[in-house]
């Protein structure tokens, strides 16, 4: 570099080099927030695939479903679900406790386990294993004056002619799961006891389809959709079937990817501010090279190639600090708030995305530096001490 | 050796800026190896004053980041010919007596060191004339002489013009002409008995 002023240059390779690292750091928390809640929610509740019928209940033998599915090299497993809404009550040291409107879900206890990981979060006690055992969300569970397991719980549910339906049900387990996407307000059952309860016999509400390849998700629901045509099935993949609990995050991930360019245009005023100073500082030279010769053209090419290893030295050093930060997080399995394990992935394409931008902003950021370098006119520029 | 000698603030500098194409004049006309230079535009004119004129400044105004070799390679650079360019650079540098100083920073040199680096740079792309702005105004005596005897025997080794502007002719003794500007006009001659009107 011809006009070595190390302070300065480094200050700018600084101000790239934060600018990037502010959008790694941005999109690691963020999108990795954002992940992990997709994650869960297709873990917990809606799988890869979700299943539903245009009449609110799938008619259709779960099991013929289920093993139609199967069939697929793409799917892992599949499992069917039903939920309802339930009163509950429980004795706790002789006193009577009830709580109402709690949602209720039923499961086939050997299914779901393939399927979904819910099983996972019980972390007292077992999952449901018997026509009469229920596993209690920790919410449920301390509402209920802080049931535990072998607790006995009464359970109402109104069926589908608005008879109400009690029976009583030992907790087999409580669960318990970071982010709030798991069944921690939610009490779970055997699918066959809540269809009976509900006098709906052999149906389900979803059926839920775990992939080995979630990347196949679209084209395995379109091949579901073809495979019946006469059915009013609705089959979602994941992104289409969370959309509406997913929405609120894009809107809020975009705003914050905004801030990181934001941080990334302060960045390229700071290569400005840096250049001119240079510029200025540097007055003199300028014009002892104008003077022996050197064309507007030379002085432009000095200072953009400048600016080029500013972009450059910046793009590397935060390029390489961001991979360094979302090693660091993947690792530690880095959680949101000490409670949601995030999803960290490397996104090389907004990588090399975000390190390009930076490259070329430094650039055109040192456009207008070098011009007014050119504009210096030789007798003037060098009576400058 | 020409000498151009005047008064504070006669416009002997300006004189030379405008033969060095670092100005322009506000009417007439600049002709230098029979190129009329007023017709010049920004792009020829720095070609020009690369190729054709070297300019040894008062305060030598070498680049400090650079060490003395590439302060003396630099209009050759510029001029993009690099062929010969070190070789070049080295026997000027021997000329000058700074051969020992070739890696030194530039501004880890005396000022008497830095004038001599300066005619070095001035000269090594073979200008048709070097100008050469007070080159001893901010030297001691004894510096002056030496830089006045090394730019004399220069001129002489390499047949080459030089254009000097100073206000004290008497460390210059015998030179080739003397220029004196007074009263906006140029005369040859620098005793008033002497002085013939040239512009």
């Amino acid at each position: 570099m011809l006009f070595n002023k190390k302070g300065s240059l480094i200050g700018a390779v600084l101000a790239v080099t934060i600018g990037i690292l502010v959008i790694h750091v941005n999109f690691v928390i963020f999108q990795g927030l954002f992940d992990a809640i997709v994650r869960d929610i297709s873990d917990y509740r809606n799988g890869d695939i979700l299943v539903t019928d245009d009449a609110d209940f799938i008619d259709k033998s779960d099991l013929s479903l289920v093993n139609w599915f199967e069939r697929i090299p793409y799917v892992e497993a599949a499992t069917p679900r039903l939920s309802s809404t339930a009163e509950m009550n429980m004795t706790k040291n002789g006193k009577l406790i009830e709580e109402t409107r709690i949602p209720i879900v039923g499961v086939d206890p050997f299914r779901d386990i393939l399927a979904s990981t819910v099983a996972q979060t019980v972390n007292d006690g077992s999952y449901v294993f018997s026509r009469n055992s229920i596993v209690l969300g920790s919410n449920v569970a301390r509402d209920l004056g802080g049931a535990q397991v072998g607790d006995s719980v009464k359970v109402l549910i109104v069926d589908r002619y608005g008879q109400d339906q009690i029976r009583r049900f030992t907790v087999s387990g409580i669960a318990q799961s970071p982010g709030g996407q798991g069944f921690d307000y939610t009490a779970v059952i055997h699918i066959d006891t809540l269809r009976d309860m509900m006098n709906r016999h052999g149906d389900s509400g979803s059926l839920i389809v775990k992939l080995n390849d979630p990347s196949k998700a679209f084209e395995v629901k379109e091949f579901f959709l073809r495979s019946f045509p006469n059915d009013d099935f609705i089959a979602e993949t994941i992104e289409e079937s969370a959309e509406q609990q997913l929405a609120g995050f894009r809107s809020g991930i975009a705003m914050i990817n905004m801030i990181g360019y934001f941080g990334m245009m302060s960045s390229a005023f700071a290569i400005v501010t840096i250049q001119m100073m240079l510029v200025n500082g540097k007055t003199r030279e300028i014009g002892v090279m104008r003077a022996i010769g050197a064309k507007r053209k030379d002085i432009l090419i000095i200072f953009i190639f400048q600016g080029m290893i500013i972009g450059a030295i910046g793009a590397g050093v935060g390029t390489a600090a961001g991979l360094g930060y979302t090693f660091y997080a993947k690792e530690t399995k880095m959680s949101f708030n000490n409670s949601l394990p995030l999803e960290v992935s490397y996104n090389w394409e907004k990588i090399i995305q975000t390190a390009l931008t930076s490259f070329v902003l430094a650039i055109i950021a040192s456009l207008y530096p070098s011009y007014r370098a050119t504009k210096l006119l030789p007798v003037e520029a060098m009576r400058t001490v | 050796m020409v000498l151009i000698v005047g008064s504070s603030g006669s416009g002997k500098s300006t004189l030379l800026n405008m033969i060095g194409l670092l100005d322009r004049p506000t009417n007439g006309k600049i002709f230098i190896d029979g190129i009329d230079t007023t017709t010049l535009d920004d792009n020829n004119i720095s070609s020009f004053r690369n190729k054709k004129l070297g300019f040894i400044f008062q305060f030598s105004n070498l680049l400090t980041d650079l060490s003395v070799l590439e302060n003396i390679l630099l209009p050759r650079q510029i001029a993009g010919t690099n062929h010969t360019a070190e070789k070049d650079a080295r026997d000027l540098l021997k000329a000058v007596g700074l051969e020992d100083q070739i890696n030194k920073r530039a501004n880890k040199i005396s000022g008497g060191q830095a004038q001599r680096v300066a005619i070095a740079r001035g000269l090594i792309n073979n200008p048709s004339i070097v100008l050469a702005d007070e080159p001893t105004g901010n030297l001691d005596s004894v510096t002056s002489d030496t830089i006045v005897q090394l730019m004399k025997s220069m001129a002489k080794k390499l047949n080459q013009t030089f254009i000097i502007v100073t206000h004290d002719k008497q460390h210059f003794g015998d030179v080739d002409k003397v220029i004196t500007i007074k009263d906006g006009r140029a005369f040859e001659g620098d005793q008033p008995s002497e002085m013939k009107v040239i512009a």
